[in-house]
């Protein structure tokens, strides 16, 4: 079990895990449609910041507001975990490095590079770095920007909804694409109260590359595994990709049922944010946990895709 | 149109990596989604972009191209009438 | 850990278990020699890009060695450049005034699809990982975190360094590690 010590999200939705909470609570969405952002690229509905943003800045300022004692972060005992798609400028290794070289860190990071699951295996990964007494923090940081490299990509898949999406609705078109960076940071060291992360479980559907298993196979098996000694019952809050395509959101659903969690609420977050891909799944899971503390005590978030889940619980 | 299919087959097999297929291996008529070629949605992808690049045809909708790509013969008959270039 | 099985690809060469195997073609070409060689009946791999070649033709050659494809429960694959080679290739399609983006391109554009060609082609459910890391030495410590983590319930991965930064230029060693 590791515990979290700190968090931040940067959004077109605001500056601060608080003030993107803020905004869900409103119900203010990041969506809107860009006509001429990229040469080229047809118009499409995303969250994107008003004026674009560099990537390594980005998550310097992210890392900033997450942690308060900044000493830590140069310490030998802390290792950098970046998640990302493209990187900065498709380049992925460079401003991990730069990142931590920025805080002085001496540790070389870790990119996690697991498609939309990145966001939830980095979490992953640093539960074990720390578990396995390798360090005993690990600053997960998760972030994208979105370029006509991207916007392109998702156009030629038709993957891309012209208006806000729908998560779960049979009127659901399809995905928007969004960018934010967010930081969240782990700890071995025992804490009295607080989020901790108990387990977390990644799995292949092995059915396509880009259609996911008919059954839900490798998200069901990840709800099982995270599952192991726990009712449905227990869990009060459901974090789930949801990107709002046919097949995903199909998908996760019979994995739901399967795993006999079709009572528990469900957050799904892209309509806000849109898909922040390498950002996603630590956005989510933050906000998962500001949602849950209001009246919440345990969740589990995020899986899709290659399929990966995670199981927080609050003391 | 004769012509029309054998270029066009040279062109699908270009644009779908079929390495050492010629067009000779590839039935007009048959189909080329399920058992003919065995192509998949990503594959549809590529020939709605192979439609555009090579043809000027746009076809938003991708539902629409189930018809069209039948078969090769029903891909050629569909751009020799609506062909921009 | 344990490894029972081992291979190096080069542009060059091929060493499995300790033992070179000889080759007559050599850069991308080799990759599609070793192809006909010991695969030849999964024409899916024409449609992939060099770095899912080079993992795909390095796990088939190491698994077809024993009969622990069975066995394998999860694939954990790094390099340094992610998917470079690819994304390059997909920006020739979308070039100024020639925007034709591709989506056989942009499906690669990912560095671990090629921890999900192999995942595909053995049936492995478990966990697939991709890192970006410095050096192929760091790998070392992530797996072996995997390998003792409660939930992964694994037993017998097939990890390794898999890179290919342009057309001609790639690197793989892959090894079958046990956890005894």
């Amino acid at each position: 079990m590791v515990y979290c010590i700190g968090h931040s999200i940067i959004s077109p939705l605001g500056e601060g895990s608080l003030a993107n909470l803020e905004a869900v609570r409103t119900g203010r969405s990041g969506l809107r449609m860009y006509d001429h952002r990229f040469a080229d690229v047809e118009p499409f509905c995303a969250s994107l910041f008003d004026e674009p943003q560099a990537f390594v800045p980005l998550c310097i300022r992210s890392v900033e507001m997450a942690v308060n004692e900044q000493s830590m972060l140069s310490s030998k005992d802390t290792v950098f975990i970046l998640s990302t798609t493209k990187g900065d400028n498709l380049d992925l290794w460079t401003p991990a490095q730069t990142i931590a070289e920025h805080f002085g860190n001496p540790n070389p990071p870790v990119v996690v590079s697991n498609a939309c699951t990145s966001g939830v295996c980095a979490q992953i990964t640093a539960k074990r770095l720390l578990e396995a007494g390798l360090y005993k923090y690990a600053v997960v940081v998760g972030c994208d920007i979105q370029t006509r490299f991207i916007v392109s990509g998702f156009q030629s898949f038709k993957a891309l909804s012209p208006e806000p999406c729908q998560p779960f609705s049979p009127e659901r078109k399809g995905l928007n694409l969004g960018e934010a960076a967010a930081t969240i940071v782990y700890t071995s060291n025992p804490q009295p109260t607080g989020w901790r992360l108990v387990a977390g479980s990644i799995h292949n559907d092995a059915n396509h590359l880009s259609a996911p298993s008919r059954t839900g196979e490798g998200a069901y098996r990840c709800l099982t595994d995270v599952m192991t000694g726990v009712k449905p019952t227990d869990i009060d809050l459901l974090g789930v990709h949801g990107t709002a395509t046919l097949y995903n959101d199909a998908m996760e659903q019979t994995a739901i049922e399967r795993a006999g969690l079709q009572q528990v609420p469900i957050s799904a977050l892209k309509p806000f944010f849109g898909h922040t891909m390498g950002a996603a799944g630590v956005v989510e899971t933050i906000l998962c946990m500001l949602q849950a503390e209001q009246s919440f005590v345990k969740m589990l978030s995020g899986f899709g895709g290659v399929n990966a889940a995670i199981r927080m619980l609050c003391e | 149109m004769e012509q029309l299919i054998e270029q066009l087959k040279s062109q699908i097999i270009d644009a779908l990596n079929f390495e050492d297929m010629t067009p000779a291996d590839i039935d007009t008529d048959a189909p080329l989604f399920g058992e003919g070629l065995g192509l998949d949605s990503i594959d549809a992808l590529e020939l709605i972009m192979l439609m555009d690049r090579e043809y000027g045809i746009k076809l938003a909708d991708p539902k629409a191209g189930k018809a069209i790509f039948q078969s090769v013969r029903t891909m050629a008959e569909y751009i020799q009438a609506n062909r921009t270039k | 850990m344990r490894v029972s099985q081992e291979i190096e690809i080069t542009p060059t060469s091929v060493i499995l278990n300790g033992t070179p195997i000889a080759v007559s073609e050599t850069d991308s070409k080799m990759l599609v020699e070793l192809y006909r060689r010991y695969v030849g009946d999964y024409p899916k791999f024409f449609k992939m890009d060099t770095l899912s070649r080079l993992g795909f033709i390095g796990a088939e050659m190491m698994l077809k060695q024993s009969d622990t494809s069975s066995q394998v429960s999860a694939v954990i694959l790094a390099n340094h450049s992610a998917s470079i080679k690819n994304d390059n290739d997909y920006l020739a399609t979308i070039s100024e005034g020639n925007y034709y983006p591709s989506p056989a391109l942009f499906v690669y554009t990912l560095p671990n699809i090629v921890t999900g060609e192999i995942a595909i082609r053995h049936h492995i459910q478990g966990e697939t990982s991709f890192y970006i890391l410095d050096k192929p030495e760091q790998l070392k410590p992530i797996v072996e975190a995997t390998l003792n983590a409660k939930y992964s319930s694994l037993n017998c991965v097939l990890a390794g360094w898999c890179e290919c930064s342009k057309a001609d230029t790639y690197y793989a060693k892959l090894q079958i590690i046990w956890n005894n």
